[in-house]
């Protein structure tokens, strides 16, 4: 018998090897065409009870066996089922342990050695149940669900990584170590399986269940944040898309105004150099030493624009300036024409509140007296008045000038 | 050699944000009770008060009393804030939109420029509206390319201290606390004049989905 079991069972993982690709495959795409597969394969693979077909007709599946065994081994985090039945598995063993005391009391030492590894392989079987399950909640936490995208779909997986949280501790709360410990009496073996095992794994995964319920509310906590966030931002698009005149109301001249609204204008500006600290000396002469080099490799590319900017603008200023002061001379001149009467230059900058220097506005109209050809120039006559100077003689500083027809 | 408080004392005054992200030592150092209260009779004397949002991790300035001028000041600023806020609200939910991951830009996400771009560029809807953000008055591109846009825009919020680039020599960004006070000013708006922006943003993918 036996040796049958044992046969059977390499026979069976040797398929399972010599189609580990096929398998793979099904695994990941989760179903197959049966008709694009070699046929001789298939038959097998379904004989041997790895693949099936659910209903005639449809793709051939893993065996929910199968895709458990490398869901625990391959740690995907598309497992969500959590095995909670804790109650069955402690009927189970509490039905094993009555076996093993019963044979144990009719001295029957082999049945009684065979039901004891059965009881260790299913206290062992429960508490790796009870492990895995945490693991799975706790990989899906860390990777914050990170199989699914939107934050409403994580919030969905949330709550059902909750709900199946609070269902394994509804169901933790089947273990009754009293019960058990009667049960075990003063057996050591079993004391120690249905005992000491089972409780330790069981504060063990109560401890972690507490920590994965916390992690798992913070969470829902922080996903709520981003979808009210990104709600946030969406309706104020959308407010702003329908009333595009909306202004807000100038919350910072409430009388309490609102903290959000009130930062304070920033005051602080560099300090300056302090050329009489003697212990910045060195730091300065460096700094010094920077401009010069700057300085020197400036005026290469710098002279030349500017000189192009200077010279423009200076010339049309200069050019208008003189133009209305040759102007203001030439309407003076004309000025005594049209009326005959003598007028001083000053007199004549005075009666028409002319805006230039009295000196240059005199320099000019002798300048221009000057400028006209000798013809014209007999029709006018220019008188300076004035003094020889007090000190240096020889020089003759004019006071104003006096303009009339001759 | 100025001190830890003093250099606090410092990028306040000078109006910065102070959090996590920009300058942590400086936000340990205002996180631990009774720190704040020194840092605090020293903005007393400029008429300056320690004031916090985003739940306290966020620190600025703010005026303790309000006189003519400061509230002038405060009106000017609060004008800024206002027009800005589209322009920024827009680029935030771009950003939300291009990382397809549906998470929002909160303090501490980081952006990969170069992704972003590519994802942008190869989306015509998104660069459409890049381009719509980046001609706003508050980015002030001029440029027509996807590219220019986009380093504008990233630019000029890096100049604002909305992100921050920690390595130089990488187009990664941080979003600093100054986008969590971007938030709390939308929750203000939201609340005080009773916008229920939240509810119309829900109601309009619910209508969305029917569709």
């Amino acid at each position: 018998m036996n040796q049958n079991i044992r046969h059977a069972g390499v026979k069976f993982l040797n398929t399972l090897s010599r189609h580990a690709d096929l398998i793979m495959q099904v695994y990941l795409s989760g179903a197959i065409d049966a008709s694009k597969q070699d046929s001789s394969v298939v038959e097998t693979l379904v004989q041997a009870g790895i693949l099936w077909r659910p209903e005639a007709e449809s793709e051939l599946r893993l065996k929910q066996a199968i895709r458990v065994m490398l869901e625990g081994n391959l740690h995907d985090d598309r497992n969500r089922q959590i095995d909670a039945n804790i109650g069955s598995s402690l009927a189970s063993l509490k039905t094993l342990t009555q076996h093993y005391k019963e044979a144990m009391h009719h001295a029957r030492y082999v049945e009684s050695e065979t039901y004891m590894t059965d009881l260790s392989q299913h206290v062992y079987a429960l508490t790796e149940s009870l492990a895995n399950s945490v693991r799975v909640l706790f990989s899906r936490i860390n990777n914050e669900f990170g199989y699914v995208s939107s934050i409403d779909a994580k919030i969905r997986e949330n709550q059902l990584a909750q709900d199946q949280v609070s269902e394994l501790l509804k169901q933790l709360e089947m273990f009754q170590f009293d019960e058990l410990s009667e049960l075990a009496g003063s057996n050591r073996e079993l004391r120690h399986l249905l005992v000491v095992t089972l409780q330790q794994s069981f504060s063990k995964v109560t401890q972690e269940l507490s920590i994965v319920q916390a992690r798992l509310l913070s969470l829902l906590g922080r996903f709520r944040e981003f979808r009210g966030r990104t709600r946030l931002l969406k309706g104020f698009m959308l407010h702003m898309e329908q009333k595009p005149d909306f202004t807000l109301p100038d919350y910072s001249q409430l009388t309490q105004a609102p903290l959000l609204f009130n930062q304070a204008k920033p005051v602080i500006k560099a300090a300056s150099a302090d050329v009489r600290r003697i212990e910045h000396e060195s730091v300065m002469q460096e700094l010094v030493g920077t401009i010069k080099a700057l300085n020197r490799v400036r005026p290469i590319d710098s002279k030349e624009r500017a000189a192009i900017n200077i010279d423009v603008s200076e010339q049309t200023s200069v050019v208008f300036k003189e133009d209305k002061l040759k102007q203001a001379v030439e309407n003076y001149f004309c000025d005594v024409i049209d009326s005959g009467q003598r007028i001083t230059a000053l007199e004549y900058q005075r009666q028409n509140n002319l805006p230039f220097d009295p000196e240059a506005w005199i320099y000019q109209v002798i300048g221009g007296y000057q400028g006209l050809t000798a013809e014209e120039q007999s029709y006018f006559a220019l008188e300076a008045t004035g003094e020889d100077d007090p000190v240096y003689t020889g020089n003759y500083i004019i006071h104003d000038v006096e303009l009339g027809l001759r | 050699m100025i001190t830890e408080q003093g250099r606090i004392l410092e990028a306040l005054l000078s109006g910065t944000f102070i959090c996590q992200i920009s300058d942590e030592d400086a936000w340990r150092f205002l996180k631990i009770s009774g720190n704040a209260e020194k840092i605090e009779s020293h903005l007393t004397m400029l008429n300056r008060t320690l004031a916090t949002c985003a739940e306290g991790d966020v620190f600025f300035a703010a005026y303790q009393t309000l006189g003519n001028s400061e509230r002038k000041v405060l009106a000017t600023q609060f004008q800024e804030i206002s027009s800005n806020l589209l322009p920024l609200v827009e680029w935030l939910v771009l950003v939300q939109q291009a990382n397809g991951s549906d998470v929002p830009i909160t303090q501490s996400s980081a952006i990969r420029l170069n992704e972003l771009q590519s994802i942008i560029e190869d989306t015509p809807a998104f660069s459409e509206q890049l381009a719509k953000i980046s001609h706003y008055r508050f980015f002030g591109s001029t440029s027509v390319s996807s590219d220019g846009q986009i380093k504008q825009v990233f630019k000029r919020l890096t100049d604002l201290g909305y992100l921050l680039k920690p390595n130089p020599e990488k187009q990664i960004y941080l979003a600093t606390g100054k986008v969590e006070y971007l938030y709390d000013v939308l929750k203000f708006i939201d609340e005080t004049e009773a916008l229920s922006l939240s509810e119309q943003a829900e109601n309009a993918v619910q209508q969305g989905s029917l569709l």
